[in-house]
């Protein structure tokens, strides 16, 4: 499969902390990539230099937009805006920072297909009542607002609000923390079965390592801002090479 | 009078004043910075649209003054006065014999025509206030045309309420390019800027901006293909002329609950009694 996004050489620094050196890597179209590390590795930061929202301090992002790969620089700020609005999506750790909670869900899901120039209400909230079905939220809460939800509903929310524009690409940072482990399976179980039935390609960063066994074709191990392993999720996470990697993987308490 | 220049405002700050307004009418519905100045009245009386005034106004204009479409509010009085006296120009109430027109929060019934110029007071001149408050970003989403997210609002009256409920400063799309705030003119006064032959000028003095609307400019009020704009009015005859068509103001009459409509552009009303 194709290369959809690469990235080379990224560095960056903040202060005196490296929080890249030298990183490189890429995504292939329709594949779940998973960045696994402990805090301060870097890999938070390496997902915001990749979805254009941080600037690298060397290094270069090249995204292929349909005619092959160009670098993210020269499409400017209008052309990566739209690009962010439309067919890329970013799902936070936090609903409550990307959602208006005072705006009804409906509102919420519709905001990017109005920002893309939707202009016709009733095609809009049949699309909005559409998206929650598909993130099982009842849609008869269409015009409820979404601080009267649960922090579970809440991140569905967000999903369908992010994916509803039929992104062609994801960026999601630890989509599944701060929420309880039941409810963590079920939000796993939906973007897993969503992401697969609308081939999305998604970076997905998390501590979880039970979370990217789950969820990811391939897996990145982060340390210090360098990528210390990468390769396909089972065979690192069944063979770790790398002693940093033998420790992530045994210190997952056995279920 | 003496101890003044002519309009109060000194030649260099005229300068000032009309280098932006001749920036906004290069740019229409682009919000252009200014150095407003303090002016003899509080801020919310207009001192946005008296600075612009007091830049174009020359010796042999005819100044008319509305607040609400009347003559005779106290703030119209006043500004009226004013350049009466600091620049010893004629005023009337008349429509059709004014040359510049300063407004508060409406347009006249009467048409305009190209040798005439509306200047609006306008309290807050960024129509994203609500939606962005940091003014850095609103100015990069207006840099971007990012107005998307304005039907979000609309979107929310809808559902809400079944119609857009913003019944003035109803935001417009003007040359297709910039978003607006047409000031706080009912929304029914709306169509009546798209393709105006007079040059309207807005002015906002305690947020420092002017931007303008040249003559037979695009002004295209949002909304849905669905929902379409809708210019309110209620749905009453004015009690003193009969008239069935212009903007009414709802006046309590008693303490009995009484209440009259009249129109709300007082020399309209009057032209149509004879």
């Amino acid at each position: 499969m194709s290369v959809l996004l690469e990235a080379r050489g990224l560095e960056k620094k903040f202060g005196r902390v490296t929080a890249l050196d030298h990183v490189s890597m890429a995504l292939r179209r329709h594949e779940i990539l998973a960045i696994v590390g402990e805090s301060g590795s870097g890999k938070s930061t390496l997902l915001n230099v990749l979805a254009g929202r941080l600037s690298a301090d060397a290094g270069a992002v090249l995204y292929d937009g349909g005619d092959g790969l160009a670098p993210l620089a020269a499409l400017g700020e209008a052309g990566l805006r739209k690009l962010q609005r439309a067919r890329w999506g970013f799902i936070q750790q936090d609903p409550r920072a990307a959602l208006r909670l005072d705006v009804s869900a409906g509102g919420n899901i519709g905001e990017r297909l109005m920002a893309g120039g939707a202009q016709h209400y009733g095609a809009i909230r049949e699309t909005a009542a559409k998206w929650l079905d598909a993130v099982e939220i009842d849609p008869a809460r269409l015009d409820d607002l979404p601080k009267y939800f649960s922090g579970g509903m809440l991140q569905r929310l967000q999903i369908a609000a992010t994916l509803v524009t039929g992104p062609e690409m994801v960026f999601m940072d630890e989509p599944t923390g701060g929420l309880d482990v039941s409810v963590q399976a079920r939000i796993l179980d939906l973007i897993r079965g969503l992401v697969r039935r609308l081939g999305v390609a998604v970076v997905i960063v998390t501590h979880d390592i039970g979370v990217a066994r789950l969820l990811a074709d391939r897996l990145i191990v982060m340390r210090h801002g360098r990528i210390v392993e990468s390769g396909l999720t089972d065979q690192v996470l069944d063979d770790p090479h790398h002693e940093y990697t033998q420790l992530l993987v045994s210190s997952v308490l056995p279920a | 009078m003496q101890g003044y220049n002519f309009a109060y405002l000194d030649e260099q700050t005229k300068r000032m004043i009309r280098r932006a307004i001749l920036k906004a009418v290069a740019i229409p519905g682009h919000q252009i910075p200014f150095a407003s100045r303090e002016m003899p009245l509080p801020y919310g009386w207009g001192t946005g649209g008296i600075q612009v005034t007091a830049a174009v106004i020359g010796a042999n204009d005819v100044l008319k003054v509305i607040d609400q479409g009347a003559d005779d509010t106290t703030n119209a009085v006043s500004i009226r006065g004013f350049f009466a006296r600091t620049a010893g120009v004629r005023t009337t109430t008349k429509t059709e014999e004014a040359s510049l027109i300063q407004t508060r929060h409406r347009i006249p019934e009467q048409p305009l025509r190209e040798d005439q110029i509306l200047i609006y007071q306008v309290p807050m001149p960024e129509p994203l206030y609500k939606l962005e408050p940091g003014k850095a970003k609103a100015r990069r989403r207006h840099a971007l045309a990012e107005y998307g997210e304005m039907h979000v609002k609309l979107y929310e009256d809808i559902t809400r309420f079944g119609r857009v409920a913003v019944a003035y400063d109803h935001p417009v799309m003007v040359n297709e390019r910039y978003l607006m705030s047409p000031s706080p003119i009912p929304a029914f006064d709306n169509p009546k800027m798209h393709r105006m032959a007079a040059l309207q000028l807005f002015g906002a003095g305690r947020e420092k901006r002017i931007y303008a609307v040249p003559p037979y400019t695009n002004v295209r009020s949002l909304d849905f293909e669905d929902h379409p704009f809708h210019p309110g009015r209620a749905d009453q005859k004015c009690a003193l002329c009969g008239d069935e068509k212009s903007y009414l103001d709802e006046i309590v009459i008693d303490d009995q609950g009484g209440r009259m409509f009249a129109c709300s552009d007082t020399d309209y009303c009057q032209g149509r009694r004879g």
